[in-house]
């Protein structure tokens, strides 16, 4: 059978504090509940409670990625806990058909006084594996956790990195009909994050639905078809990943520069074309365009314009220069253009191209330009954080 | 609901055996008692029992004091039951990692309590039945109505555990008012006594606890080997067993677990927003 996942308009009423103080308030809670058509009146916001999820709305097909993105506290976890069925919808219909693998909370059924071993058939068996498919893979799960030395021992003497890799490796091994993922990708070192995001990789195109939730970009980009930005509860874009990354981050950066701003400035940045081509492969170059206008009479000196690249998933300032200092700052009055060629000498995922307006002598930004997101692609394959490009003759 | 709940039930057995399995492993990983503790509780109210035996016989002679035997069988079914309301009740809050992380029927989490319990107290039965000899028990084949019995006593603990377990997470102190009720519950459970020496007023509010026939009716058949079908009286005609009594017993049973699994299944759709 092909799984679905189907999320039908659900909204999600939290309350705020303590569910019930006392008996003093269940009573009249209960009698609310007994009054006839109260089950069917719609539900209404009481003292203290918010909407966690708001008239959201999706629908995931075999072959299908969906990444949710948001802030913390936006109701990304909430999303998928009503898709688990952990939680119920107030409103709205939330349902998967086809056996669920959740990659949620990996190590959640360990108890700390059973040993390894036992506890990949406990968290095997809460996952919803068959005892038959976990003696199968037994060994693989171990193998591919890399604790095999371990696996008598208690895991109350794991490292959390031991721990959370045991998980991963168990949910790793499931064979979902759907797959949800709960920000999983971090787990253990950077060698065993390699290995799991491969896994990952390949369970997301194995032609199942696929839902992410995650807090690096550059991944979610990579993995997935659609992606929908939550902003409080309610998805504030649904589409194409990039551009739902592009809202997030632009929605997290600081305001662009307004026209008062640049008037007072005597020069503005008014728009950043993205980059071409799309997506860029890493070790190779790109362009994109600014388009500015000087307003005062002619550029004033003390008023750098800098463009940045920054790292989206960490934020990271990689590479920032001034216009000025690579030719390319206006002479005179009116409209300009800054063509620029940029070499993308980093690491495949995700980045930012900001531009900003900087004034020398007081040492501050005096505003945001524009921001564009790009993705880079892995080029020649190379490890580390710099794309060198190394080249070589053998005789 | 009763067949989806069941149908649930069936689908996650391996789960069900997976947590059994944990929960008794955990009972005796860095314990010191080890499986002594299947017998603990039975043995220390099997003393009490003694004790009461030696002031009942000082007292008023020694035809008016409260078998053994009787004693020995209802001390354990009452170990049993009290061991796994404890922990069945505090089930749903010990796994609140799984619970608040993860679908399953919660059903199974209280279950398998119970029947890690249950194990436990298979061997102390065992124990019980290869000392029964001295304890004063008779082999008849009045022992088919054991099984039976515990299967009376199985259905009424179920249904119980699954109301507290529910309760308890609702309200915290659910776990506190089982304990007084455990405390307090053995003076009005026939577990030292027997109805029967009571006036027949006072003996049929006790057979109103629905666990009262259950424990008898073990006396009766293992100590007295009387046959349940068929009504019993003292000497003095005070009614010790009707056949009634075990219509009682499952009635009261099954009218628990059928409450207690709808009541379960219908508050588990917000167990995982009350932690």
């Amino acid at each position: 059978m092909a799984g679905q996942v189907l999320f039908d308009a659900v909204w999600k009423r939290f309350h705020r504090g303590l569910a019930h103080d006392s008996l003093r308030d269940l009573i009249p809670a209960l009698a609310r509940r007994l009054r006839p058509g109260a089950a069917t009146a719609p539900p209404e916001l009481r003292d203290g409670d918010f909407w966690a999820v708001r008239d959201v709305s999706f629908e995931v097909n075999p072959g299908q990625a969906l990444g949710i993105i948001g802030g913390n506290g936006a109701g990304k976890s909430t999303t998928l806990k009503l898709l688990t069925k952990v939680l119920m919808p107030t409103r709205g219909m939330a349902q998967i058909t086809g056996r669920a693998g959740a990659l949620i909370e990996v190590s959640a059924g360990f108890h700390p006084d059973l040993t390894g071993r036992e506890n990949v058939f406990l968290q095997g068996a809460i996952m919803g594996m068959p005892m038959q498919l976990i003696r199968e893979r037994f060994d693989e799960i171990v193998d591919f956790s890399g604790v095999s030395a371990f696996i008598d021992t208690p895991v109350k003497r794991y490292s959390s990195g031991m721990n959370a890799r045991l998980g991963f490796s168990i949910a790793a091994h499931l064979e979902p009909e759907v797959l949800i993922v709960d920000e999983v990708l971090s787990v253990g070192d950077a060698e065993f994050q390699t290995r799991a995001f491969g896994r990952l990789r390949n369970l997301v195109r194995s032609n199942i639905p696929v839902v992410i939730v995650s807090h690096q970009l550059d991944r979610i980009v990579e993995l997935c078809t659609d992606c929908i930005l939550l902003q409080s509860g309610q998805a504030m874009f649904h589409g194409p990943p990039q551009t739902a990354v592009q809202e997030y981050l632009r929605g997290t950066s600081a305001r662009g520069l307004s026209l008062e701003e640049a008037t007072s400035a005597g020069i503005g940045i008014l728009e950043l074309t993205a980059p071409e081509p799309q997506p860029v492969t890493s070790g190779s170059s790109f362009t994109c365009r600014v388009i500015g206008e000087v307003t005062a009479a002619e550029p004033p000196p003390h008023v750098e314009l800098g463009i940045a690249i920054v790292d989206a998933a960490t934020n990271q300032q990689m590479y920032w220069t001034w216009f000025r200092s690579i030719g390319a700052h206006p002479t005179r009055q009116g409209k300009f253009t800054a063509d620029f060629e940029i070499q993308a000498n980093m690491p495949a995922g995700l980045y930012r191209i900001d531009t900003s307006v900087w004034h020398e002598q007081r040492q501050v930004i005096i505003g945001q330009g524009p921001n564009r997101i790009f993705q880079v692609m892995p080029g020649r394959p190379f490890f580390g954080t710099h794309q060198l490009n190394a080249a070589a003759t053998i005789s | 609901m009763i067949r989806t709940i069941l149908g649930d039930l069936w689908t996650s057995r391996e789960l069900f055996l997976q947590l059994v399995r944990r929960d008794l492993k955990l009972r005796y990983r860095q314990a010191i008692m080890g499986f002594a503790w299947a017998l603990f509780l039975p043995v220390l109210t099997i003393s009490a029992g003694l004790i009461l035996r030696m002031a009942f016989e000082r007292n008023g002679g020694s035809g008016t004091a409260p078998s053994l035997g009787g004693i020995a069988i209802k001390s354990w079914a009452w170990a049993f039951f009290a061991g796994a309301m404890n922990f069945a009740t505090v089930s749903l809050l010990s796994n609140a990692s799984l619970v608040t992380k993860i679908y399953f029927p919660r059903e199974v989490l209280p279950l398998s309590a119970i029947v890690a319990q249950g194990v436990d107290s298979a061997f102390g039965l065992a124990v019980l039945l290869l000392v029964g000899y001295w304890l004063g028990f008779h082999w008849s084949l009045q022992l088919f109505w054991l099984p039976l019995l515990i299967i009376a006593l199985l259905l009424l603990t179920t249904g119980l555990a699954f109301l507290f377990a529910c309760a308890n997470l609702f309200f915290r102190d659910v776990k506190y008012i089982l304990q007084v009720l455990l405390t307090f519950g053995i003076f009005f459970t026939p577990v030292l006594f027997e109805p029967a020496m009571f006036s027949t007023q006072v003996g049929h509010l006790l057979m109103l606890n629905p666990l009262t026939p259950i424990f008898e009716g073990l006396r009766l058949t293992l100590v007295e080997r009387t046959s349940l079908l068929h009504a019993l009286y003292t000497p003095s005609g005070i009614l010790v067993w009707s056949p009634w009594e075990l219509v009682y017993a499952f009635a009261s049973g099954i009218a628990c677990v059928l409450v207690g699994m709808v009541a379960f299944r219908r508050s588990a759709a917000h167990f995982a927003e009350y932690y």
